[in-house]
């Protein structure tokens, strides 16, 4: 893409010495290191180019004697900006001024590796329990479990108390939802302050499905990682399982047979399809519309049916493989799938019918909880929620991947920037992916749908990027010539999408949180894999009535 | 009924969740989702039992009215599954709460969800 290397390019001429290494082992991915401190001045000259940059993630890997900082930029494709700080002291300048959406990547890094962002607004724990003792830090190489297993119990006492410090009382009060909420379905805390009706700010507390995959998956090899990642959601358990396939098929040259590609394909969008149904059922819940939550989960089922029978689990499809997919498609099973396909896309075209006209839905969802362009820029979200905010953003177009390249589809985007928009966003990709998998079933290749690829993987790093669900899904690899990863890095959607909940929230009403709570689709254990959340500023202000009330839709 | 997820990949949750639909209707059998613990009999977890949710679980169990039952779904809640020995959670739900029927799968499927609750029962009236 001509983007990418034109970033790329702008970055080389630019920095000129203070760029030490720079590969780029395939299209759309750069791997930059630069001297340590110039990362400002590189994503700088990124922002400056192009509005769309933004931040996926950041990693931290323990090289020894040194720590690896990965910024991942989205800009055309994956352009990582490496820095190297001394494990001794570790301290970086914060980019959270550049831009606002990297401050919770920042802090997990503070909270797994140690690392000081010098700058950063808000730099606390994000994903541990908050009394796990100082110093340790569970990502670093010379850290073993046993050194914290019976120390840490009772996690809970100090952040009850502390979660909401209130600078000044007055009419403002405090509530707390969760972890136990009927609303919720997993287990995370909010703390609103609320002034009334109107919610003044949130500070959301993750680490509720605080597990330790990543530190869990340096410890067993690649081909059974596959299965462990694909646990870190059991709803879209195809993207992990595809996004780490790649990643590692990246590292070892490994070429997919072209059967295989959309095979995944396949199972990836039944993945999508299911999961938007979800939301929007439990959208529906959330709102007060219970029979739509029935009528939408009855008609999700299946759905679930053909995953069950194409990969003979429900859920956790265990289909995707290094090198492949792990099973054939029967031969006779096409005419069902598209049977069954077209039964539910009807039911899918009334859906979008009854989002789009209830009137009860839109006064529930219009206007509520706006995210602007802007704001959606700065704080890098990714998935529906961007597409719902007027951003043309999909890894399925903007790197494609499996069969996408050759499949025609459209990228659904709404300008409302609101609740409505992005229950709808999901509403259409639900018809667009029944197209997606339709199509492939026509033009499914013939040949192998499985290579064999040795447990030892070469030397490298990759990063591997899927349209999970919810939104862009980064899985970072990297390998150190052994049959086990040297560091396997997680970003899920829900991450990249949760630091907005409190700009989408703020002076909405209380009976709104759980609307937009909704069309952010939270995925918490996704998010927990390895920790974090917080708020970044402690601003705090009130928006006018006028500036509350809905605005009329177009 | 209630359900408390206490660090699970979602996976057990939706179909915890999918037996309140129609094509389960787990009502039938005179079960109710209830959203308090203070209302509930039997206490559903799935999920590996993370430090940080432990204590939060042990509130629940203790606010529920006795007699009280507990069951674990899903192979995390039973045995750890792929996490058992992941530094954020406990072994097993049975090293922090009591359990009285284990659903093991990955996730179960909604049929063997139900045919744990309908064990329950039977233990219940025996």
């Amino acid at each position: 893409m001509a983007m990418f290397e034109e970033a790329v390019s702008i970055l080389k001429d630019n920095l000129g010495n203070d760029v030490l290494e720079c590969k780029t082992p395939k299209p759309r991915r750069a791997y930059i290191l630069v001297k340590l401190g110039c990362h400002r001045d590189a994503i700088s000259l990124l922002l400056k180019q192009y509005e769309q940059t933004g931040i996926s993630t950041i990693t931290g890997t323990d090289l020894g004697s040194e720590i690896e900082l990965n910024y991942h930029m989205r800009c055309g494709g994956a352009v990582t900006i490496k820095n190297r700080v001394p494990k001794e002291k570790p301290r970086i300048k914060t980019i959270t001024d550049l831009l606002p959406g990297a401050a919770f990547y920042e802090r997990e890094v503070f909270d797994l590796l140690g690392v000081m962002f010098e700058g950063h607004p808000n730099l606390k724990r994000l994903l541990l329990p908050d009394n796990w003792p100082k110093g340790a830090y569970p990502l670093r190489k010379d850290w073993k479990p046993q050194d914290v297993k019976s120390g840490v119990s009772d996690s809970e006492k100090n952040s009850e108390t502390n979660g909401g410090e209130l600078k000044e009382a007055t009419s403002i009060v405090n509530v707390v939802v969760g972890p136990q909420h009927p609303a919720l379905h997993e287990p995370e805390r909010f703390s609103f302050k609320v002034d009334g009706e109107v919610v003044v700010d949130v500070e959301p507390r993750l680490g509720y499905v605080h597990r330790g995959i990543e530190k869990a998956a340096e410890h067993l090899m690649f081909f059974q990682d596959v299965h462990l990642v694909e646990r870190v959601c059991g709803i879209c358990n195809a993207a992990h399982t595809t996004c780490f396939s790649q990643a590692v098929e990246d590292i070892g040259g490994i070429d997919v047979p072209p059967r295989a590609l959309y095979l995944r394909t396949i199972v990836h969008e039944l993945n999508r399809i299911h999961s938007h149904l979800l939301l929007l059922g439990v959208a529906g819940l959330l709102l007060g519309y219970e029979a739509l939550f029935q009528h939408v989960w009855r008609d999700r089922e299946p759905i679930m049916d053909l995953i069950e029978m194409i990969t003979g689990n429900r859920l956790m499809t265990a289909f995707n493989t290094i090198g492949g997919v792990r099973r054939d498609l029967d031969p006779n099973a096409a005419g069902k799938i598209k049977k069954t396909l077209e039964e539910v896309k009807k039911r899918a075209n009334f859906y979008k019918v009854v989002f789009k006209e209830d009137p009860t839905l839109r006064l529930r969802t219009e206007g509520v909880g706006v995210l602007s362009k802007s704001d959606a820029l700065k704080l890098c979200v990714a998935g529906p929620v961007a597409r719902g905010s007027g951003i043309d953003m999909d890894v399925r177009k903007d790197d494609a991947y499996a069969a996408y390249e050759e499949i025609p589809f459209n990228v659904i985007s709404y300008k409302e920037c609101d609740s409505w928009a992005r229950l709808m966003v999901r509403a259409e990709e639900v018809l667009e992916s029944i197209d997606i998998v339709i199509y492939a079933l026509e033009h499914l290749p013939s040949g192998r749908f499985r290579v064999r690829v040795p447990r030892r993987q070469p030397e490298g790093e990759a990063v591997g990027r899927v349209e999970a669900p919810r939104g862009e899904l980064i899985h970072y690899v990297k390998s150190d010539g052994t049959a086990y990863p040297y560091r396997v890095k997680i970003r899920s959607p829900t991450l990249a999408n949760i630091i907005s909940f409190p700009t989408m929230i703020r002076g909405g009403y209380v009976a709104d949180i759980p609307a937009v709570l909704g069309s952010l689709d939270p995925c918490f254990s996704c998010t927990d894999r390895m920790v974090f959340l917080d708020t970044q500023n402690d601003r705090r202000w009130y928006w006018s009535l006028e500036e509350i009330k809905p605005k009329k839709a177009k | 009924m209630l359900h408390f997820n206490t660090g699970a990949c979602n996976g057990c949750d939706i179909e915890v969740v999918a037996l309140l639909t129609p094509r389960y209707d787990v009502e039938r059998f005179g079960v109710l989702l209830q959203p308090s613990p203070r209302h509930a009999d039997v206490l559903m977890v799935t999920g590996p039992v993370t430090k940080q949710c432990a204590p939060r679980l042990r509130v629940i169990y203790q606010q529920m009215p006795s007699p009280k039952f507990v069951v674990a779904i899903g192979a995390c809640a039973c045995s750890g599954g792929v996490f058992r020995d992941c530094y954020g959670v406990y072994k097993r739900l049975d090293e922090v709460i009591p359990v009285d029927v284990y659903v093991p799968g990955c996730p179960p499927k909604p049929e063997a969800i139900l045919q744990g609750v309908i064990k329950l029962l039977e233990k219940l009236k025996a």
